[in-house]
């Protein structure tokens, strides 16, 4: 008995196992899936876990890639609304969004109509790009005033044109993000940028030059005017404070005005003084005096002969 | 199987000569399939063993994992992520184990605005001669707001935040991130002028660039934090040397200024103190002269009586004290007597004396 009832387990184990592979399909929570039967899709799965359906003949499971991929279109050029030639690059990252809808459209196994989905998402990347860079110009692509700046505006444009397709041509999928990978020229401009470039350096060489000669001879003039400015202030302010001795020597006027005569001969004697300071020669005759001394001695007394 | 082993003894059927062959015929068959049943079972045991401890793994130093319980992952946040060593698991249909190669720190790099070089090239430091154009499918680069060419690239330092979104939403995160880098760059280029990016304000570059990822690594979700942002930008290969120039240019103007101001402290402290010279010596000049002036007229007040008593006097007695004073200082004193006839002596004087001016004098006696 013993051993019949472990036949009847393994035989139950096997049938349950065998039951699950044929009934029972699980979701990663990265997939989403798409049930069809007799080959006409239903809804898709998206929430991950364990589901039923009927063995192969009568129902069938796609699974896909729920996740956000990322692709990025050939480096192309584009012509912008003042004629220049830009070449771009961008990124997106899409997404299936409905699972059952992105089957009728791109059937078969995901290592075919991924591919193919991301051939037809280029196709209209490459529409979009052209058609949205064409209507801005440059100066909307580089610009220092983050006003004019459009480049996040543009990629929202761009962005919103190829969504826009997507969804009337009703492919399951759908754009998460979108930017700009790469904004480049054409090689032949690179070499004219480059010229301007060098010329705009020589610009900023010779200004560099001629402003530090501007303002080393402002600094250096103003400092000299402010230098003779300060001297000359300065002299005023000693002419003022000679004047203010000078006033207050002429209270002393009223002394010497009592007798003017007495002031005359002190001053005349006081010059007379100063001026024999110097190495002077004088020569007086014999009358005036103290010498007129001389004059009135007796005749005999002998004089000095040169 | 039991039952077939009972058979052969039934009651009432005496078994004849030819049943014993039968017999052991039987028996032997029973006793294979005894032993058969034995090795089933073990190998029944094993299979169990080892259906069970196929639900062992390992996890290696530079990845992590994540089991999927009926296609769920277990746990959430942080705690999703199983870091290296062993683990278990339910087996394949119940769990599933997912590993993905990912460190504490991840990094990447953007070199979409850089122009084409290897590894090698960056460590010994030397440089392919650059052409006279950049070809675009080769040398990155980004045009900057005054429309100049520059190269920019960018190393991003992150952590993972929330695994289960940056695992199962994104079927390469790190791609993702990267494109957010290439397009920072390149936006912030943009709105920047080449100066201000390689030399004025390479520190604001660095930022914005940072801003700019961090605002779209939010918008997208991408569950990771920014750690650092480190940007590097340099002029075109095939400018280097003009550039190099207005530097040098900026310095010597800076210098030029510099000397300026070296010279505007001197000639205006010099002027300072040539004008304090001035005052002070005015004043100097003055207070003297005052100072003169009152003891002159102090003298002339005390004088004025003498004077007054017998002016004539008083004269004399000034000018021969006078006289006296300065004939004493007198080196050479020399004397002429008058001529015996009478006749006024003609006198001539050579002198030379500094300044070296001639000139004659004549005494009329």
């Amino acid at each position: 008995m013993k051993r019949n009832t472990l036949i009847v387990l393994i035989g139950t184990v096997l049938v349950i196992i065998t039951a699950l592979l044929l009934f029972v399909f699980q979701v990663r929570k990265s997939e989403v899936a798409v049930v069809t039967t007799f080959g006409r899709a239903g809804q898709a799965i998206t929430n991950a876990g364990p589901y039923f359906k009927w063995p192969k003949p009568i129902q069938n499971v796609y699974k896909y890639d729920q996740r956000i991929q990322n692709f990025d279109d050939k480096f192309s050029e584009c012509l912008t609304a003042d004629s220049t030639m830009l070449l771009t690059s961008v990124y997106v990252g899409w997404q299936i969004s409905d699972a059952s809808v992105f089957l009728s459209t791109f059937p078969g196994d995901s290592s075919v109509s991924l591919p193919n989905a991301q051939g037809k998402l280029e196709g209209i990347l490459r529409t979009a790009k052209s058609a949205v860079i064409g209507k801005h110009p440059l100066s909307d692509f580089v610009n220092a005033d983050a006003q004019d700046l459009k480049f996040s505006a543009i990629e929202k444009e761009i962005e919103q044109e190829v969504q826009v397709q997507l969804s009337t041509n009703n492919y399951g999928i759908r754009l998460q993000f979108l930017g700009f990978k790469k904004i480049g020229l054409p090689e032949s401009v690179t070499q004219t940028v480059f010229d301007r470039m060098k010329s705009e350096r020589q610009v900023l060489i010779s200004r560099a030059e001629n402003e530090g000669k501007k303002d080393a001879q402002i600094i250096q003039s103003t400092a000299d005017s402010e230098a003779v400015r300060t001297i000359a202030n300065a002299q005023a302010i000693a002419t003022g404070i000679r004047a203010q001795g000078e006033a207050e020597a002429a209270k002393t006027l009223s002394t010497f005005q009592q007798n003017p005569e007495l002031a005359v001969f002190l001053l005349r004697i006081n010059a007379w003084q100063q001026s024999l300071n110097q190495r002077s020669t004088l020569i007086f005759d014999e009358r005036y005096p103290p010498f007129d001394l001389f004059r009135n001695l007796p005749a005999n007394t002998p004089g000095r002969q040169p | 199987m039991s039952h077939e082993h009972d058979h052969p003894h039934p009651p009432g059927h005496p078994a004849p000569a030819p049943m014993l062959p039968d017999d052991t015929g039987s028996q032997a068959l029973a006793e294979a399939l005894r032993s058969s049943f034995a090795i089933v079972k073990v190998a029944m045991l094993l299979m169990v063993v080892a259906f069970f401890s196929s639900g062992f793994f390992t996890v290696g130093p530079s990845e992590k994992a994540v089991i999927l319980r009926f296609g769920n992952p277990v746990g959430g946040g942080q705690k999703a992520l199983l870091g290296a060593g062993l683990h278990w698991s339910f087996p394949y249909p119940i769990d599933e184990v997912v590993k993905i190669p990912i460190t504490e720190i991840q990094k990447v790099t953007s070199t979409a605005g850089w122009f084409a070089t290897t590894p090698e090239q960056e460590l010994s430091g030397e440089e392919l001669p650059a052409g006279p154009s950049l070809n675009p499918a080769v040398d990155g680069y980004a045009v900057t707001a005054d429309r100049n060419i520059i190269h920019v690239r960018a190393t991003l330092n992150y952590h993972i935040d929330e695994p289960i979104k940056y695992i199962f939403d994104f079927s390469s995160a790190s791609n993702s991130i990267q494109d957010a880098l290439d397009n920072a760059l390149l936006c912030t280029a943009a709105k920047f002028k080449v100066d201000d990016i390689l030399t004025r304000d390479r520190a604001g570059f660095q930022d914005a660039v940072l801003q700019r990822v961090s605002e779209l690594v939010d918008q997208r979700q991408l569950g990771i934090a920014i750690d650092n942002c480190q940007v590097q930008s340099i002029a075109p290969r095939q400018l280097k040397e003009v550039f190099a120039q207005v530097t040098i240019a900026r310095q010597n103007q800076s210098k030029q200024i510099n000397d300026a101001n070296t010279y505007k402290d001197k000639t205006l402290l010099a002027a300072t103190g040539q004008a304090s010279a001035i005052t002070n010596e005015a004043a100097a000049v003055s207070a003297n002269y005052v100072k003169y002036v009152i003891a002159d007229a102090g003298a002339f007040n005390d004088l004025l009586p003498k004077y007054v008593s017998n002016p004539n006097l008083f004269v004399q007695q000034r000018l021969v004290e006078a006289m006296s004073q300065a004939l004493t200082n007198v080196q050479d004193e020399i004397f002429f007597s008058s001529r015996a006839d009478g006749k006024p002596r003609e006198l001539r004087l050579m002198l030379n004396r500094e300044p070296p001016a001639p000139k004659t004098a004549t005494a009329n006696p």
